[in-house]
């Protein structure tokens, strides 16, 4: 089990009533699985990402990576050296060129990478479907597809064997969405990571290897 | 990619912006810097003026005070004298390095012509005239030479045991020497003479007359006169100043005494009235001494003052060579107000608008700062990027505004000072115990807006400082955010 998830209340103060979002969920994720987290909007899915990727802490519960708390990892550290982030809207950084906001991360990142890290990031990038010539544009000259193609690369780019992703298809097309779905799957079930996607679209849930629904704070398999 | 990188590149790529924070830094640096340098330059010029005015101080009726009272009131005051013991006391003060008393007196010579500079010709000769005066000392050293007032250029100074026995020498000017063929070793001749008065007839007749023979031991030279004499624009002024000067004889202050002495007992035999007033008066009453203190430094005139005031009798006052800084030097007080003023307002002019254009700056970048603490950046990193990419902009418009700021300081203290001195009165001469011949126009010359270290310092320390807490402030309020707070 890599990363799994203990009891996490989270809830928003409203005067002297909590209107929870996630109340007593628990569940666990192995490594070379594809899972998707399957919700209506504002059923709190983001925010079980938010708190699995450490953007944000829970009330009460806990997250253990590899059985060890995050919370004492350390919420910075364990970002920068075990998971990786896809946002819905890319979040990449739109002065910097596609390889360099691959290089970011690995600026960051304490674990160990190859010397030539400009060299690792076109390669991850053309693994990706980004050709050096794109790879070289600043990241709002490219498509949308080709930017969460970039954010992926960037999310892979420090060796980690988490990923973890918020409706990355949610701005593109369907033969977009199917080409990403699809190296999710060849990252979970070629690469031994293992990918989570939170989502509200039942064709993804149905690719998944394993689907959660997230229903008004509480969550379940979804067969 | 490190953090160090990603600043420099921040500013390269985003050039529009780095010039929009380089222009509000370059236009509020300069009135930082201008202000700066009028504060600097009118500071430098108090502190210079002040060492020309030197560190010495005296005790003076205060005029003031005294005008303040009614006709009344004066006839009944008695003034009292400034007693020996009382200058000795205040010599005795920490803030004091030598000082003197002196007694002086008018003498005239049937033998020794007096100098008279370039005025030789507006003299008529008749008979002893009272052309010179004898100054009592009773430092050794001569308190004047090591004022630098005048310097011995021959022969040598008193020592103690003259001054103390009141032996008859003297020491004279070089000048008055040659016009009289005197040399060290010489004897010339004084006359006292007591003249009586006819006020029916308005005759004068003398009384009775004396010879004061004196030894030249010393001759010495002008320095303070020559010095300005050749700048001053009132050339008239400082002949007559160079002129007295050069007929003063330095004696022995018991010299002085006792010729005061011989002046006062004859004169009262001639007059019987007079005699009457001062029957029963102690001989100090022709003891008026005037003290001069020497101070370590211009700077501890205030506490001197502080402390001897107390000690003084009525209606005196501690008149200081630095006092006069502040009549002369109207036009650079104003300046330097006003810049003072102009510095406040810029400091928090700069705060304020770097602030708001620095906030408006991480407004747009909030979401990239977001970006870097989701990868795992820590927060002082993320910090350290935007304060790089603002700092060295901020550096590059400081040090332009250095200059500009300089040139502009440069150009409006001219403006107001031609301005100021234009609508001022004539200039001020002033010529007392303490003998400063400071004008306005030499304040004014002393004026010099210029760059250097200290001052790159000052500026460079106001300007980063006030840049770096307008940053820091906003940049910590949104890095204290989780980065779901601020990807949201």
């Amino acid at each position: 089990m890599i990363l799994e998830a203990k009891d996490l209340n989270y809830y928003y103060q409203d005067g002297e009533q909590r209107r929870y979002i996630l109340k007593d969920t628990s569940v666990s994720f192995e490594k070379g699985k594809f899972y998707t987290i399957l919700g209506q909007s504002g059923s709190g899915k983001t925010t079980l990402l938010s708190l699995l990727s450490a953007l944000d802490s829970p009330h009460s519960g806990e997250v253990l990576f590899n059985q060890e708390d995050i919370k004492k990892i350390g919420y910075e550290k364990y970002r920068r050296n075990n998971i990786g982030i896809i946002f819905q809207n890319y979040n990449l950084i739109p002065t910097f060129t596609a390889v360099e906001n691959v290089l970011i991360p690995m600026s960051i990142t304490e674990n160990e990478l190859p010397e030539d890290s400009k060299t690792v990031a076109y390669n991850l990038l053309d693994y990706i479907g980004i050709v050096k010539n794109k790879a070289d544009r600043p990241v709002n000259k490219l498509s949308g597809g080709e930017q969460q193609r970039v954010a992926i690369a960037r999310a892979l780019a420090t060796n980690v064997e988490l990923i973890l992703a918020d409706e990355p298809t949610g701005n593109l097309d369907e033969e977009m969405e199917q080409e990403i779905i699809d190296i999710f799957k060849k990252l979970a079930h070629e690469h031994g990571k293992c990918v989570i996607v939170v989502t509200h679209s039942n064709e993804i849930a149905l690719q998944s290897d394993q689907a959660f629904l997230l229903k008004k704070g509480v969550l379940a398999s979804y067969e | 990619m490190n953090f160090i990188k990603r600043g420099f590149l921040g500013i390269t790529r985003k050039k529009g912006k780095s010039l929009i924070l380089l222009a509000v830094i370059l236009i509020l640096g300069s009135l930082i810097s201008g202000a700066i340098s009028i504060q600097q330059a009118t500071s430098n010029v108090e502190k210079s003026v002040k060492e020309r005015l030197g560190a010495a101080a005296t005790l003076e009726l205060d005029w003031e005070e005294y005008d303040k009272l009614s006709e009344e009131e004066m006839m009944n005051v008695e003034l009292e004298n400034i007693g020996v013991d009382l200058i000795k006391q205040i010599g005795g003060l920490s803030y004091v390095k030598y000082y003197d008393y002196s007694v002086s007196t008018m003498l005239g010579s049937e033998s020794l012509e007096a100098y008279r500079g370039e005025m030789e010709e507006d003299f008529i000769h008749e008979g002893p005239s009272m052309d010179f005066t004898l100054k009592g000392i009773n430092y050794a050293p001569v308190l004047d030479f090591e004022e630098q007032k005048g310097k011995l250029v021959d022969g040598r100074v008193f020592t103690q045991e003259e001054v103390d026995n009141g032996t008859s020498v003297a020491v004279i000017s070089k000048k008055l020497a040659e016009k009289n063929n005197l040399n060290v070793g010489d004897t010339f001749t004084f006359v006292n003479v007591v003249y009586t008065y006819d006020e029916e007839t308005g005759e004068e007749d003398i009384a009775a007359s004396r010879d004061v023979v004196l030894e030249v031991i010393g001759l010495f030279e002008s320095q303070f006169i020559k010095e300005d004499a050749e700048t001053a624009s009132d050339g008239g002024m400082m002949d007559w100043m160079d002129m007295d000067y050069q007929n003063t004889v330095y004696v022995p202050n018991e010299i002085v005494l006792n010729e005061n002495k011989y002046q006062f007992e004859e004169y009262m035999k001639t007059d019987e009235e007079y005699a009457e007033m001062m029957e029963g008066e102690e001989e100090a009453s022709f003891e008026y001494y005037t003290p001069m203190f020497v101070l370590n430094s211009p700077e501890d005139s205030e506490a001197f003052e502080e402390e001897v005031l107390p000690l003084l009798p009525d209606y005196y006052t501690v008149v200081s060579a630095t006092d006069q800084y502040d009549s002369i030097a109207g036009p650079m007080e104003s300046m330097s107000k006003l810049s003072k003023y102009v510095l406040i307002a810029a400091v928090i002019a700069t705060v304020l608008i770097t602030g708001l254009v620095v906030l408006l700056f991480l407004r747009d970048r909030k979401r990239e700062l977001g970006i870097y603490l989701s990868l795992g950046e820590s927060r002082g990193r993320v910090v350290g990027q935007i304060l790089i990419e603002v700092m060295v902009v901020a550096f590059i418009g400081i040090t332009l505004s250095l200059f500009s700021g300089n040139f502009i300081a440069s150009q409006v203290s001219d403006t107001m000072m031609k301005a100021d001195n234009n609508t001022s009165n004539e200039d001020v001469y002033y010529y007392s115990e303490l003998q400063i011949n400071l004008t306005t126009d030499d304040v004014m010359d002393s004026y010099e807006v210029s760059l250097n270290s200290s001052y790159i310092l000052v500026f460079y320390g106001i300007g980063l400082l006030t840049i770096l807490i307008s940053t820091v402030i906003p940049l910590v309020y949104i890095v204290r955010l989780n980065p779901k707070k601020i990807l949201m």
